[in-house]
């Protein structure tokens, strides 16, 4: 918890973060490490042998035509979608459909959706403190500590005893961000999170992501968000009809992909 | 006898229809909740079991059902009180529509509340006991209302098994003294004096979760 504070002085923090992505020098096992990994839904071929290693600090942003497969590659990652071969690792675990299994892996496993999927009949505090307590068996008092931490860390101010339909839709999500890292993840992912929100609110989303990956979090985001792609992330995976295209550094990405299908996504996106 | 006389003669047998309908409440809210989960969790052989036995509940002639318990049973040696009857049938009638509200106010939430649970590593009780119930029970709350108001107009037909309800009552009176017209519109209005508050709770109780969507959409 406390790691959180002191990144959060770095003052001009891309720089910092390549030293001390650096420093830790080469990386002991993978926090997420898909192998031939393939998933049908039905007859139809959904992922097809995907390999995808994210290093502990890794920031991976995954991006690609709609209907490429992201939503359904990131959510293998925590077992929220069944997948038919290869495996998924996570922290050099396997993941199995085993449910007891998975639960204690999707402890340490933060998600954020698109639609943030908050819980209306909660209050926010209510939303972070939830799994605290029954998950992790905390304390009301030592949840609603954490929960302030993590919603202050998130901007969310004096809103705590809101419910989720009171505040806007940057702050929902924001909100959601929150309750993921309450419970303390090892690595974050990212399904589209300002797809649904009012241009106006995407920064403040983005801002929130940035710290996060200023602080050395391990994220995995889909997102079209090319800016934060650039800024933010350290590797970029392109996604077309269930297969990764490329995977290329933000720099190379942007300016030389090498497939002749990156190009004309790109084309689209950024014209 | 004048009206009055009527009427209280009448509400001599409100204590058994109360009592039929709280204890029909006893069998008719735990079906409701236990079946109406489980036909949403359950899939295969045990689905069509459980569907099975809600249909069975829902499906049947209440009547029939109350001769059949009452009168047949006995003659495999099975004697059960008029009152347990009553209440078993009329409740677990009321259950079967009931699990079907629970099913489908179950059904209809967002998938993204499950998801986003079991993200958090909630175990699958923990989901449906803390995101998924309390949701689905308030969108259903009117439906319930209404079902519960149908309940205690059900218990009319207890009558029928020998049950000095406020309908029994009523044939008792008629049977004494020649004024049709005066005891059946005493009887309606004895039945609206019970149900009408339940139907203002109702209202109100609509109106409450109508209150929230609308600050929903304020926002
Ligand atoms: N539950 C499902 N059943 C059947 N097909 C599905 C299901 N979920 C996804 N698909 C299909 O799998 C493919 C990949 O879907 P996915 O949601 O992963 O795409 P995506 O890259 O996230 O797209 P988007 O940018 O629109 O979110 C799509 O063709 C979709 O129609
Ligand atoms: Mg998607």
């Amino acid at each position: 918890m406390s790691d959180g504070q002191s990144m959060r002085q770095a003052a001009s923090w891309p720089a910092e973060i390549g030293q001390q992505h650096g420093a830790r020098g080469p990386d002991q096992t993978a926090a997420v490490e898909a192998a031939a990994l393939n998933k049908w839904f039905g007859s139809f071929h959904a992922l097809k042998d995907i390999n995808l290693a994210v290093p502990q600090g890794g920031r991976i942003v995954i991006c690609g035509p709609s209907g490429s497969g992201k939503s359904t590659l990131i959510r293998c990652v925590n077992g929220l979608e069944p997948f038919q071969s290869g495996t998924v690792r996570i922290g050099g675990v396997d993941l199995t459909r085993d449910q007891k299994q998975l639960q204690k892996i999707r402890r340490s496993v933060g998600m954020v959706f698109q639609q943030f999927n908050l819980f209306p009949h909660l209050t926010v505090m209510a939303n972070c403190t939830l799994a605290l307590r029954r998950v992790l068996g905390k304390s009301r008092t030592e949840a609603a500590d954490i929960a302030a931490h993590y919603l202050e860390r998130v901007r969310i101010p004096e809103q705590a005893h809101k419910y989720p339909a009171q505040l806007s839709g940057g702050q929902q999500q924001r909100v959601a961000i929150a309750r993921a890292l309450c419970m303390n993840p090892k690595i974050m992912l990212f399904d589209e999170p300002t797809s649904s929100l009012d241009p106006e609110m995407v920064k403040e989303v983005l801002d929130v992501m940035i710290d996060l990956a200023a602080d050395g979090m391990t994220m995995l985001c889909v997102t079209h968000e090319m800016g934060f792609a650039r800024e933010a992330a350290d590797q970029v995976v392109f996604m077309d009809q269930g297969s990764i295209v490329e995977t290329a550094s933000p720099a190379t990405f942007f300016a030389a992909p090498s497939q002749e299908r990156t190009r004309l996504f790109l084309d689209k996106m950024l014209r | 006898m004048t009206t009055v006389e009527i009427f209280v003669g009448i509400f001599d047998g409100f204590r058994i229809t109360a009592t039929v309908t709280a204890l029909g409440l006893l069998f008719a809210v735990p079906f409701a909740l236990i079946f109406g989960v489980a036909q949403y969790l359950t899939k295969g052989a045990a689905h069509l079991a459980v569907t099975a036995v809600i249909e069975f509940w829902r499906s049947s002639a209440v009547i029939i059902l109350l001769f059949v318990f009452y009168y047949v049973l006995p003659v495999i040696g099975i004697q059960l009180p008029a009152i347990t009857v009553a209440a078993m049938v009329l409740g677990l009638n009321a259950g079967g529509y009931g699990s079907q509200a629970v099913r489908a106010g179950l059904q209809s939430l967002d998938r993204g509340q499950f998801e986003a649970a079991a993200a958090l590593g909630l175990p699958r009780g923990h989901i449906l006991a803390l995101i998924e119930l309390p949701q689905a029970l308030t969108r259903m709350a009117p439906t319930f209302i209404n079902q519960f108001i149908q309940l205690i107009k059900g218990t009319a037909l207890v009558s029928l098994v020998t049950l000095t309800d406020m309908t029994f009552r009523a044939k008792e009176i008629a049977e004494l003294e020649y004024n049709p017209v005066g005891v059946y519109t005493s009887l309606l209005l004895a039945y609206f004096v019970v149900c009408y508050p339940v139907t203002v709770f109702g209202r109100w109780v609509e109106q409450r979760s109508g209150g929230r969507k609308g600050l929903t959409n304020e926002f």
